[in-house]
């Protein structure tokens, strides 16, 4: 059934032609001119609040200014952002967040990334002329991750409306009136709802900080890279942030298809395992009773050895990449063989006031990508491993499980970052691969959608991507080999070899991804 | 300005975030239940009942704790931060215990030409209150400056719990306070 | 309890004419001064008649913002399946003003008529009288006004005997003067913070629990029983000869440093001057009056002479710099200190402030601290233009007025009385080394 088509409203911001939507606000009217009005209280994924006042625009021919966020657009305005009104208005603005706010900008978490510091460069008055003593409030532990440092609170209600219309769980209060008013909650009510953390993100200034990152980096100490959360199969869009190439945390990147702006906690809060040192870092080849040290090339060709004329059984992990699994999923038939995976699972926590977005379940980032490559899902995997099968360990520790099934693999190979301790007796190679924070590739989410992750980090000793070991090993094994040697290239030959793939390539991925031709039908639902 | 300066009234040391050694006795039983009950027939919504069901239990305990905050959020299905957000807003709930007699006098510009603040020490001394806002020795009484209560014309007007009293003077301020004993 | 003074001859006491008459409080007696005959004529006419004879009388809203009332009620939009309400404002919470709670303690039953008339008017089955928590003595009386009219069967399912519902409820404030503000009342009512709502939506669109709304004040719908009687040609001969656009009576409130202060009724267009001198009795022995402020705290402090030349009505009140506002005569003497009237004035604003908007909830206790700095000698002639600058931030931006009704005094108080702040001063400024240029 199709609504009415919407009426088009045109009209002019800051001298630039704008067509949008009727119901649109001027403020979210003029980022399509590329026009950013200043604001706080505003945010597009909450209510519209108006209060902070911030982005009071000039209208002409309006006796008053208008804040841009709450307005809705109309035919024919003509909306100035920079008219000395307008300039005035904003400088006003700023002066006051800044008369009762701490100094703290040298001891601040948000400084370098925080929306007052940079209006205030931008558009704010060079001197304070407030000689009065400062309102002081005390700091106070909001429970889970969030830490409430009121004195620098600018009350723009971001976190009381998604605690509210977002999450559904109104625990956030503003509380007294006036000057005196502060973010409140009630004893008992902590802040320990699984999306409760996105209001440290939500925070332009630094008063709801995560207790977890306190003090750990300077905003501009940190390297970015744009990726997908490794911890469930929701596939939200992340930042991962890294200080000397040590990952600090996990930020939410939007995508309206996925996440929206936010991600949950335990996401956002599970980034150390990307940052274990227990890692295996040098390919190695069974000597005896121990393993010893050697080169890529020995390894392979020992990887090789052991595996021709078998069958090869994949045990792999549900985080790595399409591309590798692709690539296991080759080796795999190739051979004769099977792979299974298992995943650990944990309840589902949806984010009620956001379209199919929750912590899914499956507590891994490729579940689907696997299912899509002809990976079985086991509780216990290795019951599917034949006797005298090569049993190639693909990153899995199977931790907590019982691994004795291994000791029926006529032969071990671990593809690992780390190697499983029940395999150290029994691998014939390892080979040190990279972890999803180390390398490029793309998951395949619950819908369906294949998304990019880039690079945060350099892989540790001689450890290479998952795509580029299995590649070579593939080659080695008689199998046709890719061309180009990059990871896009995988992702092609991926591409052509799976329907389900088909279409797809790195480009048309972009940053938002892409859904799969079965989700597109519907099917994968 | 501190909830203090703004004429508020000082918290008490104590800790225990308003709950006691003894559990909190539910306010909405009984004949309280049913007045609530026909006053939730007034109003599409249960949160409309939120500022009738406070006076409630302010009528009853002399103020309103954490804990009744807790009954009045599960009895009209919201969270206590929410209810505790509006307790906080509108001065008139006490959020601690006060003394036996609150004296509220009016200091607003209008009363303030007329010599309120006059009234405001007369009280202050007679009553044995050290400063506004602290509960006399004796716990009788709490002096605090309020804003216009509305009858400027009848300068100064005071209100004790809910008596309203019109054109009070420093000079008869012993009096009315005789009245309560 | 205080009794207002007998009528002057020069008042026309319509609204306040059984003040004091504790007959007039029953449904007995009420009813023998010809109450309820205007309801229950009201309710045996159309909706839209009633509206059109409140519109031609001129009545405008008396709580302060004199919006022509039948105007307001003809955006309910009557036939849209929705729930309509009315909102009886007696908040009356802005200092000077205390004519609302004589209506209610003296004719309650004139507020429940109005409200019931002004329901049905607009389509609304339900009424809510919101008033202030402090009004104990008027709550008492509306609740048991209403309880006789429910027993009466004037109000209820089967409105005397119309077959129409008509409900009037009262709801008690807890403390707050933003909730005056007609959006505030309504999220006040909702069991909300007193916080204002952007606008639009506007009530008669979305307001008290999303549905169409219209908020009065008390003075206002109490004014309605009498211009249905009397009709709105009466109700217009209250009024300048050359100013039609101000009819009816207004309640003002007086107080201050004035001889006899209280409620007074006067026709439109009244001439201050004899108000001040003669109905009130001019100022106190031995003392001059020095400013007035004719419509609350609200509206720009006037010098004597421009009071002197004001004529008592809303466009008459503009053209000597001020507004009529809710009604409130403050009148303030030479044995005062202004400078202080002022800073309690901006302290009442910061006390209040719902702390939405940045510009309310910070300017509002900065210019408090800084006035009474200047009150207690310690202000510099910086401090005087920082005043300024910070009131302008704080005129027009913000979702409420309140904001620039804390900017007014200080606005017209420096414009006006400029010297008594420098007398105040000692300093140029707070730079102890000149500022880098």
């Amino acid at each position: 059934m199709t609504s009415p088509p919407t009426q088009t409203v045109n009209l002019t911001i800051e001298g630039r032609p704008v067509s949008v939507p009727a119901g649109t606000s001027i403020l979210e009217a003029a980022k399509t001119a590329g026009v950013l009005i200043p604001h706080y209280c505003y945010h597009p994924g909450l209510p519209v609040a108006g209060v902070c006042r911030m982005c009071l625009v000039d209208v002409e021919k309006a006796p008053k200014l208008a804040p841009a966020c709450a307005t809705s657009v109309a035919e024919g305005q003509v909306v100035r952002v920079y008219t000395e009104k307008a300039l005035e208005a904003r400088q006003g603005v700023l002066e006051m967040l800044l008369i009762n706010h701490p100094l703290d900008c040298p001891i601040c978490d948000q400084a370098g990334e925080c929306e007052l510091q940079d209006y205030t460069y931008q558009e704010g008055r060079p001197e304070g002329r407030y000689r009065e003593p400062k309102r002081f409030n005390p700091v106070e532990d909001f429970g889970g991750d969030v830490i409430y440092v009121a004195n620098r609170c600018i009350l723009c209600t971001r976190c009381v409306r998604f605690m509210d219309d977002v999450v559904h769980h109104p625990i956030l209060n503003v509380s007294e009136r006036g000057d005196r008013a502060v973010i409140g909650k009630f004893e008992g009510e902590d802040m320990t709802h699984p999306w409760a953390g996105n209001v440290i993100e939500l925070c332009p200034v630094g008063a709801l900080l995560s207790k977890d990152a306190l003090n750990k980096a300077r905003a501009w100490e940190l390297d970015r890279a744009g990726s997908i959360c490794p911890n469930c199969s929701q596939g939200c869009n992340v930042m991962i942030e890294a200080r000397d190439n040590t990952i600090v945390r996990l930020r939410p990147r939007p995508n309206e298809e996925v996440n929206h702006y936010f991600m949950c906690d335990h996401g956002r809060l599970n980034y150390r395992w990307l940052n274990r040192r227990d890692r295996v870092d040098v390919p190695m080849v069974r000597q005896g009773a121990t393993l010893a040290g050697c080169d890529w090339e020995r390894a392979l060709a020992e990887a090789s050895r052991v595996t021709t004329g078998k069958r090869v059984f994949v045990l792999a992990s549900p985080m790595l990449s399409n591309e590798a699994l692709f690539l296991l999923s080759e080796i795999v038939r190739r051979t004769g063989g099977t792979g299974a995976f298992r995943v650990q699972t944990g309840p589902e926590v949806p984010l009620p006031g956001v379209d199919d977005l929750a912590l899914r379940p499956d507590r891994a980032a490729n579940v689907k990508g696997a299912e899509l490559l002809d990976f079985t899902r086991r509780d216990r995997p290795l019951d599917a491993l034949g006797a005298g099968d090569v049993l190639l360990v693909a990153d899995e520790e199977l931790v907590g499980e019982d691994a004795s099934g291994a000791a029926k693999a006529g032969a071990t190979i671990v593809v690992g970052t780390t190697l499983p301790f029940w395999a150290r007796h029994t691998a014939s190679v390892v080979l040190p691969i990279a972890n999803m924070s180390e390398e490029e590739g793309t998951f395949t989410n619950i819908r369906g959608r294949v998304q990019r992750y880039l690079q945060a980090k350099a892989a540790p000793g001689f450890a290479r991507p998952a795509w580029f070991v299995l590649a070579d090993l593939l080659a080695a094994l008689g199998g046709t080999a890719i061309g180009g040697g990059l990871p896009s290239d995988v992702f092609a030959a991926l591409a052509a070899a799976r329907p389900e793939f088909a279409g797809l390539s790195y480009e048309t991925l972009g940053m938002r991804g892409a859904l799969t031709a079965n989700a597109i039908a519907g099917a994968s639902l | 300005m501190s909830i203090r300066e703004m004429g508020g009234v000082e918290a008490p040391a104590d800790t225990s975030h308003g709950r006691h050694a003894e559990p909190h006795q539910p306010v909405f039983v009984g004949a309280r239940k049913e007045e609530l009950d026909e006053l939730l027939a007034r109003y599409p919504s249960k949160m409309a009942a939120l500022l009738p069901a406070l006076w409630m239990v302010q009528h009853d305990r002399g103020w309103v704790s954490e804990d009744a905050m807790a009954e009045v959020a599960k009895l009209l299905e919201l969270t206590p931060a929410y209810v505790k957000g509006v307790v906080t807003f509108y001065t008139m709930y006490h959020q601690h215990p006060v003394g036996k007699y609150f004296v509220q006098v009016c200091t607003t510009s209008p009363c303030q030409v007329c010599g309120a603040e006059e009234v405001v020490d007369a009280f202050l001394r007679h009553t044995g209150c050290q400063e506004l806002g602290v509960t006399s020795p004796d716990d009788k009484f709490t002096v605090i400056e309020v804003e216009c209560l509305g009858a400027c014309g009848f300068a100064t007007p005071v209100m004790v719990n809910e008596d309203f009293i019109e054109s009070v003077t420093p000079e008869g301020v012993p009096e009315l306070l005789s009245r309560y004993k | 309890m205080g009794y207002p003074h007998k009528p002057h001859a020069r008042e026309t006491p319509v609204l306040s004419q059984y003040f004091g008459d504790a007959e007039a409080r029953s449904l007995d007696g009420w009813r023998k001064r010809g109450g309820y005959t205007a309801f229950e004529r009201s309710l045996g006419m159309a909706p839209a008649d009633i509206v059109n004879i409140v519109k031609e009388s001129g009545l405008r809203g008396r709580g302060g913002a004199g919006f022509p009332t039948g105007v307001k009620w003809s955006f309910m939009k009557p036939g849209d399946g929705k729930p309509h309400y009315l909102c009886c404002n007696a908040d009356e919470s802005e200092p000077g003003t205390f004519k609302d709670r004589e209506i209610m303690r003296w004719t309650p039953h004139a507020l429940v008529e109005g409200c019931a008339i002004g329901a049905h008017a607009i389509g609304a089955e339900t009424a809510y009288i919101y008033i202030r928590g402090e009004f104990t003595e008027p709550i008492a009386w509306m609740e048991a006004a209403i309880k006789d009219a429910y027993a009466a069967g004037i109000l209820g399912k089967n409105a005397m005997g119309s077959g129409k519902t008509v409900n009037v409820w009262v709801h008690r404030g807890a403390g707050a003067y933003i909730c005056g503000e007609e959006t505030a009342l309504m999220n006040s009512l909702e069991g909300r913070r007193g916080n204002p709502r952007i606008k639009p939506p506007f009530p008669a669109v979305a307001g008290v629990f999303g549905q169409p709304t219209t908020i009065n004040n008390v003075e206002t719908l109490a004014a309605v029983p009498h211009v249905l009687n009397n009709g709105a040609d009466w109700y217009k001969k209250f009024s300048r000869s050359d100013n039609p656009k101000s009819t009816g009576t207004k309640l003002y409130s007086v107080c201050g440093n004035i001889a006899r202060p209280g409620n007074y009724e006067v026709s439109m267009g009244f001439p201050f001057k004899d108000f001040l001198y003669d109905l009130c009795g001019g100022p106190l022995p031995g003392r001059k009056f020095r400013a007035v402020i004719p419509g609350g705290i609200s509206v720009p402090i006037q010098t004597v002479s421009e009071a002197e030349a004001s004529l008592m009505d809303y466009e008459g009140f503009v053209a000597q710099g001020t507004m009529l506002g809710s009604g409130g005569v403050i009148v303030v003497d030479d044995a005062q200190n202004l400078v202080k009237f002022i800073a309690r004035a901006a302290r009442f604003f910061a006390h209040e402030s719902c702390a939405q908007c940045t510009q309310c909830r910070e300017g509002t206790a900065w210019t408090t601290k800084i006035l009474e700095r200047i009150a207690a000698g310690e202000g510099t002639t910086e401090d005087l233009d920082t005043l300024l600058e910070i009131a302008d931030n704080m005129t027009g931006k913000t979702i409420c007025v309140l904001s620039d009704s804390c900017a007014t005094p200080v606005v017209s108080g420096l414009k006006k009385f400029r010297s008594d702040f420098e007398s105040l001063i000692k300093k140029k400024t707070h730079h102890l080394v000149p500022a880098v240029a």
